[in-house]
């Protein structure tokens, strides 16, 4: 039994099908991920006991695996009366994970921001809140664009992982083909080139990031 | 000689004191009561009292570690301070937050780097606070923005990015920025020592003029020459205290205090 480019070729649609669940999962998650790693690194900077606190949080986070916190939500928060859907669970799951990476990532960019900026807000009257959006986060993400898209590319390589709960992503649609025809090779190798195709396109896409940013600081 | 023109000095600054005590309403831009600070163990400020009256220009000058930078940063509440007094236009700093907040806005400051904002354009730069802290609209606030853009002598630099800028030219847009929020009192903490020598004398001319427009200046600077022209008075720092304090004729020639003496002869050679 080789590999059948014919049935590759027929397999293509039905996994296409289910990019758009995957895509959105992973839109999701990034967004997720990025705005609440942010947050926890604001509030971790502010030290004081809940800035301690937060650190901790960010620790345990990173130190669980990924598939723990989604079988969590899924299966231990109905017990509590919050009964959510697998994708919101799925969403929730991967943007939890990858905000701990990401509350890290972000640390080292705002670390790299001179301190007189901070000061010059300051000075200027300008607010806490508007300093870290007008100030802080416009130059961090300067800072930190490469290694973030990279966690972008890990989220959505995460995305498969949804399959525990049923979710009906790019991979799970891949194996409901190869369950129902036995023939693994064709529609797992068509899926993880797609795979491929987007994480390529992700990185593209920071790098064209990358560059917009970068003209507004000739350096 | 030298301990009779202290005296003259000294008679000049209670002359100044009682002028304004003559309308209690009159309010001093600064006056700062016995103000300490430390840093963990390390005594930094011991005992400041100085006052700045509306419309006058003080330079600070004293060797490094003197504490300069450190007690312009407490006037406009970048550093906090244990004990004493600071009072700005007659509002306590630090007792009342939302007070605090109201005359730190009439408080400018312009640092040793600039410190411009690099992702923003000279005009955003002076544009943001306009916007955000006093609500101005965009249209308004770049206008305003122009104006003082004008009045540093960079107008044709509006679009550009800090990093595209000369040092000097930088510092002008930070006086600018500063500007644009129409303080009462402008605080300088070595506006030039990060600059190129060519360029220091654009941003002196800069703030001289703005001294001769009748801004309150308080400016921490070597600047002997800048010092001579325009302050009101010459204020010398030395470990955390204000050693000498006399108008710069007084301070130039005939300085009382040794240490006072010896910093000068060192800024000579
Ligand atoms: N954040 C800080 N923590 C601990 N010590 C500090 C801190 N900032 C300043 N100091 C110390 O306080 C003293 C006064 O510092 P300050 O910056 O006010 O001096 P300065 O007169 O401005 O000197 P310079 O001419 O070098 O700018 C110095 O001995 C300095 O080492
Ligand atoms: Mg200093």
């Amino acid at each position: 039994m080789g590999f059948d480019l014919d049935f590759a070729l027929a397999s293509v649609p039905a996994i296409l099908g289910a990019i758009g669940m995957t895509l959105l999962v992973a839109v999701t998650s990034c967004f997720g991920a990025a705005a609440l790693g942010f947050c926890l690194e604001i509030v971790r900077r502010r030290g004081g006991f809940v800035g301690l606190g937060v650190r901790f949080l960010i620790d345990f986070i990173r130190a669980t695996p990924v598939l723990v916190w989604l079988y969590c939500l899924y299966f231990i928060l109905p017990f509590y009366g919050v009964r959510l859907s697998a994708l919101t669970v799925g969403i929730a799951g991967l943007s939890l994970y990858y905000s701990g990476y990401l509350a890290e990532v972000f640390k080292a960019g705002i670390d790299a921001i001179a301190k007189g900026q901070q000061e010059a807000a300051r000075a200027l009257g300008i607010s806490r809140l508007d300093t870290v959006v007008f100030v802080i986060a416009p130059q961090m993400l300067r800072n930190i664009a490469a290694p973030m898209g990279n966690y972008f590319v890990s989220i959505l390589k995460a995305t498969p992982y949804l399959a525990v709960l049923a979710v009906p992503e790019m991979l799970g649609a891949a194996f409901d083909i190869a369950s129902d025809t036995y023939r693994y090779a064709e529609p797992l190798t068509v899926a993880g080139i797609i795979f491929l195709a987007l994480a390529l396109a992700i990185s593209q896409g920071v790098k064209w990031l990358e560059k917009r940013l970068a003209v507004s600081t000739v350096r | 000689m030298s301990s009779s023109t202290a005296m003259t000095a000294m008679n000049l600054r209670f002359q100044k004191d009682s002028l304004c005590m003559q309308d209690p309403r009159q309010n001093l831009a600064v006056e700062i009561d016995a103000l300490h600070k430390w840093y963990g163990a390390f005594h930094v400020l011991k005992g400041i009292d100085l006052r700045v009256a509306h419309g006058s220009r003080i330079v600070i000058c004293g060797p490094s570690g003197s504490g300069k930078s450190t007690l312009i940063r407490c006037l406009n509440g970048l550093e906090a301070y244990r004990q004493g007094t600071i009072m700005l236009d007659g509002t306590r700093l630090g007792e009342d937050a939302v007070q605090t907040a109201l005359a730190r806005r009439q408080t400018g400051m312009v640092f040793q780097n600039f410190n411009l904002f690099p992702h923003l354009s000279v005009l955003a730069n002076c544009t943001l606070a306009l916007r955000r802290v006093a609500g101005m609209a965009r249209t308004e606030a770049e206008a305003l923005a122009h104006h003082y853009l004008e009045k540093v002598r960079i107008p044709e630099q509006a679009h550009k990015y800090p990093a595209q800028l000369s040092g000097g030219q930088q510092q002008r847009v930070a006086i600018a920025r500063a500007l644009c929020m129409s303080p009462r009192l402008m605080l300088f903490d070595e506006p030039t020592s990060a600059l190129d020598p060519e360029m220091i004398r654009e941003v002196l001319d800069v703030m001289t003029e703005l001294a001769h427009d009748g801004m309150t200046m308080i400016c921490v600077t070597h600047e002997m020459g800048f010092a001579r022209e325009v302050a009101d008075e010459v204020v010398f720092m030395d470990q955390g205290s204000i050693v000498e304090q006399a108008v710069p004729a007084t301070f130039f020639s005939a300085p009382s205090h040794p240490r006072a003496r010896n910093f000068l002869s060192t800024l000579l050679h």
